[in-house]
C-alpha cells in the first residue's frame, strides 16, 4: 500500500488540476482592515492525540494549543522573550532562581483567578506520578520548587543554572490550565472542553476523527505585544477539519469548502500558486535541521574518514531538488537556520565531493569491490543501516532516503540499507544498536534543547554513541545562560565539534510548513521563532 | 428450540474469548512493547520508562496482565486506552454510529445495485459490457475510487461535502466507494446463481406453464441464485470492517477505522481489544442472520 501510495497521489492530482482548472472562482478580497465576525473552517493533516497542552507532543498541533492556553512568556522572534501572561521577569546573579510578575486582569474561561497560585498548581501537576514524566525528566530536571510570594510574584528555584527554564515557560507543556480543571476535569490527559484556559477562543466541542471546533471567547484582552492586535479575536468561530489526505485537503481548498489548508506537499505548490484565487506562504521550523546522525559505536561510522567520505558522496542540493521539486531549505547544520544560534559559517565547506569521498574510502582501507558493485573491507560489504519508524515518517522521508542511497552507491559505491518499520521494531534496532544511521528533526523553539537530547553524552536520545566531555561542557554552558552571547558562542562551537571536526551528522534540510488560503482570508501568518502556523487570534474574513 | 438459542450464544461466546485471545497474543508477539510505542520519537531515559510501566502496572508477568483484562472486559470494563488517555468503552462508544451509518448505507447499496444488475443484463452485450464494468471496479483500489468521486462530485461539481459524517449529503459519496465494489462481487455471484437455476428443469416446468421469462427469473430463479449470496455475508462484514479504515481516511470521517488504525500502530492494546471484540461479535451476529435467511430463502431446510 504504501508504495503505490505516490502514483496514487499523482493520479488524484490530474484529477483536481482538472477540476480546479474550471472551479468556481471564489471572491476576491481587497487586502484591507480587518473586519470581526464570521465562521472559518481550516484543514488540518494532524488530529491531535490529546487537548492537554501538557502532554503536547506533535508540532503539527501547536497552532491549536494557543487557541485556548497561554503561556507567561513568548517568544519574540530574535531569540529573546516578550512578557504573555506575565508583566516581566528577573534572573538572580547565580541563574538560580527566576522572579515572574503576573498579570492581575486574567481569568481562565470557567471564571477562575489566574494567578501565582495558578502558576504553581500547573508546574506541581507535572509531580504527579505518570502525568507526563518526559517533561519531568527533561524540562523541569533542574526545578527544584516553584514559590508563591504573593498573587501577583512567583518565584522558580532551580537546582542549577538553566535558561532553557524561559523556554519551558513560553511552551505548550508550560501553558497554564485552569486550576479548576486539573481538579476537576474528567479525562484529565486527553483534554477536551471540560479542560480551561486563558485563551482568545474556547474548545466548543471535539468530534473525534473530524473535527474540533472553537469560539471565541468575548472577554479575552491580553493580548503579548506581538499579537498583531488587542481585545476579543475577530473571528466568531474557527473550525479544524481532520483531512489526512493532502489532495483531498487541496481539494477541498479549490472548491471553497475549507478556507485555509495547512500540509501542502511539495507535488501540489504548483497548483496552489498558479490559482490567482489561492496563496500559498511557508515558514521554517525552529529546532534541528532533518539530519543523519552517524553511529559512531562500531565500523564502519567509528572511523572520521568513513564518516566524512559519507557527507562527500551524497550531493544534497541534487537529492533535494529531485524529491522536493526546489521547495526545500538546505541544511548545512544540526541547527536550523532560523535559530539565533545558527553558524552560518558552516554553509557550503562540505559535501558533494565525489573524488574526495573515494580517496578517504580508500584510505580507510575499503578499497576491494564485491560481485554488486559496492566497497568491502576484508570480505566485509560497506553497509549502513537506516530504520526508520513507519509512524514518525513525513516529509516524504522515506523517499528522501532512497535518493540518498541511490548517490552513495553511484558516486562512492556505499551500500544504504533503509528499513521502514513499525515503531516496536525501529526501537528495538536502537535498543540494540542494530542501525549506522539515525534520522531526526527537533522542533524545540530553543535550539538548545534539542541539541541537549541528540548530542549530550546523557542525552535522551542521543544515538551517535559519540561522548566527548568537551562536548557536554559546551551543551552545559549553553543551557545554564543567561547571557545570550555566551550562549552564543557555546553552540557555534558545539556547532564547529560536531559539524566540521568530528562530522557527526549529514544535515539534510530545514523542516517548513506550508498554508494555503483562499484570498478572502486575512491575517494568517507563522508564530515567531517556532515557525509553525500561529493560532486563530489574527485570523479574519473579508466580507 | 431453547437449546439451540443457548447453544448459539455460548459458540459466540467462545468465539468471542478466541478472538480476544488471539489478539492478545499477537499483539505481544510483536516487536517492542508499550513503553516504546508510548515514548515513540520522544526522549527516552530509564526513569521515563519506569514511570510508564508503574502508571499502567506493566511490571506484572504477561499472563497475569491477560486474565485480569479478561476478568474485567467480563465485567464490562474494557479499561483505558494506553494513546489517548480515555476509558475505551468511550473512544469506541462516539464510532460506532458513524461506522454503523457507513456500513449499513454500503452494504444496501452494494446489496441493491448487484440484485439489478444481475436482473437487468441478461442479454449478450449488456451482460458482457456490465461484467467487464464490474470486473474493473472490484480490481480498482478503493482509495483510487474514493479520490475520483471526491474530484468530480465533490470538487468539481459541489453536489457533495468532501468530509464528515454531517448529515445524509456526506454520507454518499463514502457509501457508493464502499458499496462499489460489493456490488462488483455480489452481481457476478447472483448472475452465475442465476445462469445455473434457470438450466434447472423446474425452470423448464414453470415456462411450461406460460410463465413469462422476468416472472420465472424473479419468483424462481433468483431465490436459488440468493443462497450462494447469502454465504457470502460473512464476506462481506469483513469488507464492510476493513473497508472503512481507507474510506474514513479519505473522507475525513470519524469512525472504527481511524481509531483502529492509530491503536494497531501505536500498539494500543486496550483498544485494538475492544475493537477486535467488537467484529468478532458482529461476525457472530452475522452469521447467525445468515442461518436464519437459509431458513426464509429456501423452505426444504425449514423441513429437516
Amino acid at each position: 500500500m504504501r508504495r503505490t501510495r505516490p502514483a496514487v497521489a499523482a493520479i488524484a492530482l490530474a484529477l483536481v488540476l482538472t477540476a480546479c482548472s474550471s472551479g468556481t472562482p471564489q471572491a476576491g478580497a481587497e487586502a484591507g482592515q480587518p473586519v470581526s465576525g464570521g465562521s472559518l473552517t481550516w484543514a488540518v493533516e494532524t488530529e491531535p492525540i490529546t487537548f492537554n497542552p501538557h502532554q503536547y507532543a506533535q508540532a503539527k498541533a501547536r497552532l491549536l494549543v494557543w487557541n485556548t492556553f497561554e503561556a507567561l512568556l513568548t517568544h519574540d522572534g530574535q531569540g529573546g522573550y516578550l512578557p504573555w501572561l506575565s508583566t516581566g521577569h528577573e534572573v538572580s546573579a547565580d541563574g538560580k532562581t527566576y522572579t515572574f510578575t503576573l498579570r492581575t486582569d486574567v481569568t481562565f474561561s470557567d471564571g477562575t483567578k489566574f494567578d501565582a497560585g495558578a502558576v504553581k498548581a500547573n508546574i506541581d501537576q507535572f509531580s504527579v506520578e505518570g502525568y507526563n514524566p518526559a517533561v519531568l525528566a527533561v524540562q523541569l530536571r533542574n526545578l527544584d520548587r516553584v514559590e508563591v510570594v504573593d498573587p501577583a510574584t512567583v518565584t522558580f528555584h532551580l537546582r542549577q543554572p538553566d535558561v532553557l527554564l524561559l523556554d519551558f515557560l513560553s511552551s505548550p507543556q508550560g501553558a497554564q490550565v485552569s486550576p479548576k480543571s486539573l481538579k476537576e476535569a474528567k479525562n484529565l490527559k486527553a483534554g477536551g472542553p471540560d479542560l480551561a484556559g486563558t485563551g482568545p477562543f474556547v474548545l466548543d466541542h471535539y468530534t473525534a476523527g473530524q473535527e474540533v471546533v472553537f469560539t471565541r471567547n468575548p472577554a479575552y484582552n491580553w493580548a503579548p505585544a506581538n499579537a498583531g492586535h488587542t481585545g476579543p479575536a475577530y473571528l466568531d468561530r474557527i473550525t479544524y477539519r481532520f483531512l489526512k489526505e493532502s489532495s483531498v485537503r487541496v481539494g477541498a481548498l479549490t472548491s471553497g469548502q475549507v478556507q485555509v489548508v495547512e500540509g501542502v506537499p511539495a507535488t501540489d505548490e504548483a497548483l496552489i500558486t498558479a490559482n490567482p484565487q489561492l496563496s500559498l506562504s511557508r515558514g521554517l521550523n525552529s529546532g534541528s535541521a532533518y539530519a543523519y546522525y552517524f553511529n559512531t559505536a562500531h565500523a564502519p561510522f567509528d572511523d572520521l574518514r568513513v564518516r566524512q567520505a559519507f557527507r562527500e558522496a551524497v550531493d544534497v542540493d541534487a537529492v533535494l531538488s529531485g524529491v522536493y521539486r526546489g521547495t526545500a531549505t538546505r541544511a548545512w547544520s544540526v541547527i536550523g537556520p532560523t535559530s539565533p544560534f545558527y553558524d552560518k559559517t558552516l554553509e557550503k565547506t562540505y559535501g558533494g565531493d565525489a573524488a574526495e569521498a573515494n580517496r578517504l574510502l580508500d584510505e580507510a582501507g575499503w578499497t576491494a569491490r564485491d560481485a554488486d558493485g559496492f566497497r568491502t573491507r576484508d570480505g566485509k560489504r560497506l553497509t549502513v543501516r537506516l530504520v526508520q519508524s513507519a509512524p514518525f515518517v513525513r516529509d516524504r522521508r522515506d523517499v528522501l532516503a532512497q535518493a540518498v542511497q541511490a548517490q552513495v552507491k553511484q558516486s562512492a559505491s556505499i551500500d544504504l540499507n533503509v528499513a521502514v518499520v513499525d515503531q516496536g521494531t525501529a526501537t528495538q534496532a536502537l535498543a540494540d544498536g542494530q542501525y549506522e544511521v539515525f534520522d531526526n528533526s527537533r522542533a524545540d523553539t530553543d535550539a538548545g534543547a534539542a541539541l541537549n537530547l541528540l548530542l549530550h553524552s546523557g542525552g535522551a536520545i542521543n544515538r551517535t554513541g559519540f561522548t566527548d566531555p568537551a562536548l557536554d561542557k559546551l551543551l552545559e554552558a549553553g543551557q545554564a545562560g543567561p547571557d545570550q552571547a555566551r550562549r552564543q558562542a557555546a553552540y557555534q562551537q558545539v556547532q564547529r565539534l560536531v559539524v566540521t571536526d568530528q562530522a557527526l551528522v549529514l544535515p539534510l534540510y530545514a523542516p517548513a510548513d506550508q498554508v494555503a488560503a483562499g484570498t478572502g482570508v486575512g491575517g494568517l501568518g507563522f508564530e515567531p521563532t517556532a515557525g509553525v502556523p500561529g493560532s486563530a487570534y489574527n485570523l479574519w474574513l473579508s466580507k | 428450540m431453547i437449546r439451540a438459542i443457548a447453544r448459539r450464544v455460548a459458540s459466540g461466546a467462545v468465539v468471542l474469548w478466541a478472538a480476544a485471545t488471539a489478539a492478545y497474543l499477537a499483539l505481544l508477539a510483536a516487536p517492542g512493547d508499550i513503553v516504546d510505542s508510548l515514548i515513540g520519537d520522544g526522549a527516552d531515559t530509564p526513569q521515563i520508562r519506569a514511570q510508564i510501566i508503574a502508571e499502567w502496572n506493566l511490571d506484572r508477568p504477561a499472563v497475569v496482565q491477560y486474565l485480569d483484562y479478561l476478568w474485567r472486559a467480563a465485567q464490562g470494563d474494557l479499561g483505558r486506552s494506553y494513546l489517548l488517555q480515555r476509558p475505551v468503552g468511550e473512544v469506541i462508544g462516539d464510532q460506532v454510529p458513524p461506522t454503523l451509518k457507513l456500513a449499513v448505507a454500503a452494504a444496501v447499496f452494494g446489496v441493491a445495485l448487484a440484485l439489478v444488475l444481475a436482473v437487468t443484463t441478461r442479454h449478450r452485450w449488456a451482460r458482457r459490457a456490465s461484467s467487464a464494468a464490474e470486473l474493473v471496479i472490484v480490481s480498482t483500489p478503493p482509495f483510487l475510487i474514493g479520490i475520483v468521486l471526491l474530484s468530480v462530485f465533490s470538487f468539481r461539481f459541489g453536489l457533495f461535502p468532501v468530509s464528515g459524517d454531517r448529515g445524509w449529503a456526506a454520507l454518499v459519496l463514502p457509501a457508493v466507494t464502499m458499496g462499489l465494489p460489493i456490488a462488483g462481487v455480489l452481481a457476478q455471484v447472483l448472475r452465475d446463481g442465476l445462469d445455473r437455476a434457470l438450466d434447472e428443469p423446474f425452470a423448464i416446468t414453470a415456462r411450461a406453464r406460460g410463465l413469462r421469462e422476468r416472472a420465472v427469473l424473479i419468483r424462481h430463479a433468483l431465490r436459488h441464485a440468493l443462497m450462494p449470496a447469502v454465504t457470502m455475508l460473512g464476506w462481506l462484514t469483513g469488507v464492510l470492517l476493513g473497508g472503512t479504515v481507507i474510506i474514513e481516511q479519505v473522507f475525513g470521517r470519524p469512525g472504527l477505522g481511524q481509531v483502529t488504525l492509530q491503536a494497531v500502530g501505536n500498539g494500543d492494546m486496550p483498544v485494538v481489544l475492544a475493537v477486535v471484540v467488537l467484529a468478532a461479535a458482529a461476525f457472530v451476529v452475522i452469521n447467525t442472520a445468515a442461518d436464519l435467511a437459509y431458513l426464509v430463502i429456501d423452505p426444504r431446510l425449514r423441513r429437516s
